[in-house]
């Protein structure tokens, strides 16, 4: 089951039509972020990853949601791929990150995910549990 | 060129950062609707009978306590400095050029109006005030990790359109360079800076209100009634 999922081609038209659906929301609050990094600290996994920057919330989104967006949805497997390490491994949507300017980054994570998702990109804890560790 | 540039541009610049304004304003209602009793978080009530009566040192003190706590939580826990600086920078931007001498003096001939002015000299501390926050911003910005982990073109591009009229305000004001040169400088700039307001990351000087204020969440401040 795992590698028809994994070497299925990506469905673009579908994926644009995700980004499209929720462009204005996410192209505000992407275009808002000033890259101040005070969310950092409201993160545990930055604070208990040795302040790692790529554990930052406003990371997080640029590199997932920010980069959907800038490729327009024109995206590969490897690329979905990279993202799910992001939005999965990197971040584990408590919640808890805190944005000044009003940022709702929770929402953009899970929209991250939404988005691999629908092209069966997601982690399998099951058959890579052993091989691969998520904490 | 200079003519239009220091006549009509200037009525054409704040014409678009008002209109601009106002369009995102209309866009965002748009955008999100009015929050349903589904998602209205039903907080317990008060009980109705006679409350309990307090004295005022015992609220004064358990206020106290709440602020410590939410102090604690906070950013201005954690970034003392930045948070300063921050808030610092963001009033004298607004301050300064609404309330500087030149300015209204400039509007009084111009239109018959002015606003109140400030001296000279607090004029020109304050504008160094600005700079001196830039700076602040530019080595955050360079050395920071975190942040040059972050940071990109649109962002070296807002704080350039944001600083820019400043330091060529400064150059003016003291006349150093070319003044006229200087001076043309100044108003293009801040001509850019204005009709950029509303369509760049420096629109969140209104939708930092709109994200705070008006959308329901847990960091919202007062009732947030509205969602996506």
């Amino acid at each position: 089951m795992s590698d028809t999922r994994t070497c299925a081609p990506v469905d673009k038209l579908e994926i644009k039509r995700l980004l499209r659906a929720r462009k204005s929301m996410m192209k505000l609050y992407l275009s808002h972020c000033v890259r101040c990094s005070l969310c950092a600290e409201s993160c545990f996994l930055f604070m208990t990853n040795d302040q790692d920057p790529k554990y930052m919330p406003s990371y997080k989104v640029i590199q997932s949601v920010g980069k959907l967006y800038k490729k327009r949805g024109n995206v590969d497997r490897v690329f979905l791929e990279k993202i799910k390490k992001i939005v999965w491994k990197n971040c584990v949507l408590c919640r808890r990150c805190y944005c000044p300017i009003g940022v709702d980054i929770p929402a953009m994570i899970a929209f991250a995910r939404g988005v691999c998702r629908s092209q069966g990109v997601y982690p399998d804890f099951d058959e890579q549990g052993a091989a691969e560790s998520w904490l | 060129m200079v003519d239009f540039v220091r006549g009509p541009m200037v009525w054409i610049a704040f014409g678009v950062f008002f209109v601009g304004l106002a369009w995102q304003g209309f866009r965002f209602f748009k955008l999100t609707r009015k929050k349903s009793l589904v998602h209205t978080q039903v907080w317990p009530q008060a009980s109705s009978g006679r409350k309990k009566k307090t004295r005022w040192i015992e609220a004064f003190s358990a206020f106290l306590e709440t602020a410590e706590k939410k102090y604690r939580a906070s950013v201005f826990a954690t970034h003392p400095i930045m948070i300063g600086v921050t808030v610092v920078f963001h009033v004298c931007l607004f301050v300064t050029p609404i309330f500087l001498l030149a300015h209204n003096s400039m509007l009084e001939n111009s239109i018959g109006f002015g606003l109140p002015s400030l001296p000279e000299a607090l004029g020109d501390f304050l504008t160094l005030l600005v700079l001196s926050c830039g700076l602040f911003f530019l080595l955050r910005r360079l050395f920071v990790r975190r942040v040059r982990a972050i940071t990109g073109w649109s962002d070296w591009g807002a704080f350039g359109l944001t600083l820019a009229p400043f330091v060529s305000g400064f150059l003016a004001y003291h006349q150093w360079f070319d003044y006229r040169t200087v001076l043309f400088a100044h108003i293009v700039l801040g001509e850019l800076m204005l009709i950029s307001i509303p369509f760049t990351k420096l629109g969140h000087m209104i939708f930092f209100f709109f994200y705070r204020f008006f959308l329901a969440g847990e960091y919202s401040f007062g009732q947030g009634r509205r969602m996506w």
